[in-house]
């Protein structure tokens, strides 16, 4: 098999992961479960920011 | 200290929305011009030949009509005057002028319309909604002038023929300005370590002012005026704090007493139907139109919370605090009417500032339309008033 | 999972005690692969935001940046159940509104003291309200023009149903009644709790919507001006709008706020942009009125949250200054005329027509796409849909930058919502019942908003009314942004209760009737 040929393929075949790792993710939802998951950390760190809290 | 002559007639006055002298002046042919905002010019509605009625509902009762078309959340003010239209209880007024001032107001008139409550028989009745200015600047002034010219004077003369001119409106300012007078100078006596009027009684005579005719009640206004120069004060005060009231409208005489009751001497009143500002006089000069002057001052002197330019809203809070050096006051209460919202706002923020910023002992309560038997609002203007005793023996001692 | 409309039991989505659902939707590969191209896009546009170190540090300074966790979920949502045409409407618009609130929020760091601090730019910033037609910056196309409560409380509670609940608790914890409109009242929570960008040369606050909004600036204006140095201009927009004799003062406030931009500012008001930006105004004016008028045949095509969202972004927010949105506004245009030929239909069953009046449940925005789903009902049109029809003045002569003043004043005063909460009974009650009968519609959802007292006030002239003409009249109340009061699944029990009961029907699809959203995002 010619190199350029050898090249094309392992493109292909990285895109081809690239696609099957991110449509997963897509489909079941794994991206918003990740994050959901982060929120109740954010949270408790907002509420520990220093505040000049007044009208 | 002795009873005012007349306390007991304005008092009766103060129970039925049709009082006897809004039924007398009618007799005599006067028209009556119903209004619900303190942002309504008073002297445009009191030309020749009318006289103006600020709508209240006396011993109100249940307002579950007037809540089936409101609902629970417009405030109570708005509501009991619905209710007490569909009970045909405003059937004494020939025609009703309303500003957009407040959606609640706004939409209590229009209910009023829609269900033809008010105007039956009469059809040169009218119902006229006026934009009024939220801004006191020059621009507000046009507008507030030609809403003036458009939805009160203008009708007024096309309905009931009535005199609109330059010079009908001055005399309407001068006979307004004589009422302001006479209550600005009983107001007076308030003011002193030993007052001469309770906040109650002077509630009474200054509410009257705004729900009939003033041209009936000047006489009495004087005499009682005269009763005050030579009225001895109680030797020793029932009241262990005064206090200045400032908020939404008050219309029920019973509040006031309820805060005297619990031991608060209201010295001075900054709410709509108080006299601070509604009863300042008009001040004309020959070189401008009377209306223009009469809407300039209305705007600038407002302290409706809906005017939203930041020297007003500061102006508001300046305002209170200026009162309450004037007066004496050893705190502040700030009320709402429930469900009330530009008064929502104006409570957080004045009672905030003229506590941190202005150093005010401040009471901040929202209330229900009817007050009289309210246990929760004694227990706090109570509780209120021993804060403010405290504050003072502590202020003295660390003076001592 | 199937291609067809209509044949996922959208409700098996949901979990219990769940933020997110357990899975997308298979729509067919054609329209599973758009949608999944989409969300890769939205990956896009969220990474590259977040890969500028300021945007970082913003996110980690603003409670309400954690909402924007939520961006894919807002557009699931919205596309529940969509295909074909309807799905590619809707994207179009989502993907669009997403990439331009990531502008602004980029913008807003860029010049925030806290975090960008890029002076410079700072000094070509004007605020402006999220309540606030943005006509008066039509022609300044060199200034930004940047709203701080349109990402930190609006756009966030479309994400997240939760949004606002911790800035109504700390207004009210510094007093302000728990009746008054949470919408303000949140805003002002988030400027009481120091959560505000702080940026601009001036600003600009207006008083629509309401008295709340009104009041509400006053609390924000207080720190804006008198603490952070912002000069503030309020434009007065009169409430009895349909009147003649307001339209001059209206007029002059336009005229004193573009004096002012240009005095704190130093930029002069540019004609030629003005009127670059009203043809798009009068493109857009006349999409949607197409867009209508499809709605009012039997086969309606942009409606529900399509039009609803969009509408309030490209009409209020936009306001012709974004060429994008033209763009937009046509590609729309073509999908709907392209699914009218064909006539499609965007679910498995029409059963009614229903005009959606009233103001919005903010948290549950895609409630117009739940009622098409489960109950068949077509949300044709909505209150916020039915703004200013009118054309502006598009050609640069001297009588028309005369009209100018007028037709932004126009505008202003006819801000999304507050056209028809205010300005007499006509515009709210009155002609309600002419678009029902316009529309064909055979049902009134009328969303009521219960701490809105302009349109509370209405409640039982809108009763009488309906029952004198025979219409369906299905009352859905809800609280603007503070799900606690009445939550998801109160709203939509407030529909299946009447569906059930009055209409006798069974729905659709049974899985939507109760969902365990609670928790949701």
């Amino acid at each position: 098999m010619s190199k350029p040929l050898k090249i094309v393929l392992k493109i292909l075949g990285i895109l081809f992961l690239l696609f099957t790792g991110t449509f997963i993710i897509y489909f079941f939802n794994l991206d918003m479960k990740l994050t959901s998951m982060i929120e109740p950390f954010l949270l408790k760190h907002y509420d520990n920011i220093p505040r000049n809290r007044h009208l | 200290m002795k009873d005012l002559k007349h306390l007991i007639f304005f008092e009766d006055l103060l129970l039925e929305a049709n009082n006897k002298l809004i039924q007398q002046a009618r007799q005599e042919g006067k028209i009556c011009v119903a209004y619900t905002c303190e942002n309504t010019p008073e002297p445009l509605l009191n030309l020749e030949g009318t006289f103006s009625a600020r709508l209240r509902a006396p011993r109100t009762g249940s307002i579950d009509v007037a809540t089936y078309y409101l609902t629970s959340f417009l405030c109570e003010y708005s509501r009991a005057l619905l209710e007490r239209a569909i009970e045909g209880g405003f059937n004494f007024a020939d025609c009703i002028v309303t500003p957009d001032g407040c959606s609640m107001m706004n939409r209590c008139v229009e209910n009023m319309e829609l269900l033809h409550t008010m105007g039956k028989d009469n059809d040169r009745f009218f119902f006229e909604y006026m934009e009024i200015p939220m801004k006191s600047d020059d621009n507000g002034l046009n507008l507030y002038k030609l809403q003036c010219e458009n939805h009160i004077l203008k009708p007024l003369k096309e309905h009931y023929g009535i005199d609109v001119s330059d010079a009908a409106i001055r005399k309407a300012v001068a006979e307004h300005n004589r009422v302001c007078e006479l209550i600005r100078a009983i107001g007076e006596f308030r003011k002193g370590p030993q007052p001469r009027i309770t906040g109650y009684e002077f509630c009474v005579f200054n509410l009257a002012t705004y729900v009939a005719p003033h041209y009936l009640l000047v006489d009495m206004l004087e005499e009682t005026l005269e009763e005050l120069k030579t009225r001895e004060p109680d030797e020793k005060s029932p009241f262990r704090a005064r206090v200045v009231v400032v908020g939404s409208e008050v219309d029920d005489t019973d509040f006031i007493k309820l805060i005297e009751e619990s031991g608060a001497y209201v010295c001075a009143d900054r709410y709509c139907y108080g006299s601070l500002p509604g009863r300042d006089p008009i001040v004309l000069t020959d070189d401008e139109d009377a209306l223009t002057q009469i809407c300039r001052q209305y705007m600038q002197r407002g302290q409706c919370p809906r005017y939203m330019n930041t020297e007003k809203m500061l102006g508001r809070r300046q305002y209170v605090a200026d009162l309450a050096k004037e007066y004496g006051a050893d705190g502040i209460i700030y009320q709402q009417m429930k469900f009330c919202d530009p008064w929502a706002y104006e409570k957080m923020l004045g009672s905030h500032i003229l506590r941190e910023d202005y150093g005010y002992p401040v009471l901040a309560v929202d209330r229900p339309y009817a007050i009289a038997g309210s246990g929760q609002m004694r227990t706090r203007v109570q509780a209120f008033v021993e804060s403010i005793e405290i504050k003072k023996i502590q202020g003295g001692a660390s003076n001592g | 999972m199937a291609k067809e409309i209509g044949a996922d039991r959208l409700g098996d989505f949901y979990v219990a005690g769940s933020k997110v659902r357990n899975r997308r939707e298979w729509r067919g590969v054609q329209d599973t692969l758009y949608d999944y191209s989409r969300w890769l896009k939205i990956m896009m546009t969220l990474g590259k935001f977040m890969m500028k170190p300021r945007n970082v540090k913003a996110f980690f300074r603003y409670r309400w940046m954690a909402n924007y966790l939520a961006v894919p979920m807002m557009v699931d949502r919205h596309t529940q159940g969509l295909r074909g045409e309807y799905l590619r409407m809707c994207h179009t618009e989502q993907d669009l509104i997403i990439d331009d609130v990531a502008k602004l929020l980029d913008n807003l760091f860029r010049g925030d003291r806290r975090i960008g601090n890029d002076t410079e730019f700072s000094k070509k910033v004007v605020l402006v309200d999220e309540n606030e037609m943005t006509a008066v910056m039509m022609g300044f196309p060199m200034l930004k023009c940047l709203s701080r409560e349109t990402p930190s409380t609006y756009v966030s509670v479309l994400l997240n149903q939760h949004a606002a609940e911790h800035y109504i608790d700390v207004a009210q914890e510094f007093g302000l009644a728990g009746d008054v409109c949470p919408m303000p009242e949140a805003e002002a929570g988030v400027s009481i709790d120091d959560d505000a960008p702080v940026l601009g040369a001036c600003a600009i606050q207006c008083n629509t919507t309401c008295d709340g909004s009104l009041l509400g600036n006053g609390v924000i204006s207080k720190r804006l001006e008198l603490e952070d140095g912002v000069p503030v201009f309020q434009l007065a927009a009169p409430l009895r709008h349909r009147e003649d004799d307001v339209q001059e003062y209206a007029a002059q406030e336009i005229r004193n706020a573009i004096a002012f931009v240009e005095k704190h500012t130093g930029v002069k008001w540019d004609w030629k942009e003005y009127f670059e930006c009203a043809k798009r105004v009068n493109y857009a004016t006349k999409c949607r009125q197409e867009w209508l008028d499809m709605n009012r045949t039997d086969y309606p095509q942009v409606f529900g949250s399509n039009l609803a969202l969009y509408t309030e972004t490209n009409y209020m927010a936009i306001c012709g200054r974004v060429a994008d949105f033209e763009k937009a506004d046509r590609k729309l245009s073509k999908l709907a005329q392209q699914a009218y030929k064909k006539k499609m239909r965007a679910a498995k069953e029409y059963r009614h027509r229903a005009i959606v009046w009233g103001v919005q449940s903010h948290f549950y925005m895609d409630f117009l796409v739940w009622l098409l789903n489960c109950w068949g009902i077509v949300p044709l049109t909505d209150m916020l849909s039915m703004v200013s029809t009118k054309m502006i003045a598009e050609e640069d002569t001297p009588e028309n930058r005369e009209q100018a003043y007028y037709d932004m004043a126009w505008l202003t005063e006819n801000m999304i919502m507050r056209n028809r909460t205010h300005g007499g009974y006509r515009v709210l009650l009155d002609e309600l019942w002419q678009f029902t009968e316009e529309f064909n519609a055979d049902m009134v959802i009328l969303w009521e908003h219960i701490c809105c007292k302009a349109l509370d006030g209405m409640h039982g002239l809108f009763e009488d009314r309906a029952r004198d003409l025979g219409i369906n009249l299905v009352w859905v109340q809800h609280d603007l942004f503070d799900p606690r009061i009445i939550n998801r699944q109160g709203v939509r029990d407030q529909i299946n209760n009447y569906m059930r009961t009055v209409m006798r029907e069974e729905p659709i699809d049974p899985s939507l009737e109760i969902l365990p959203d609670e928790e949701s995002w």
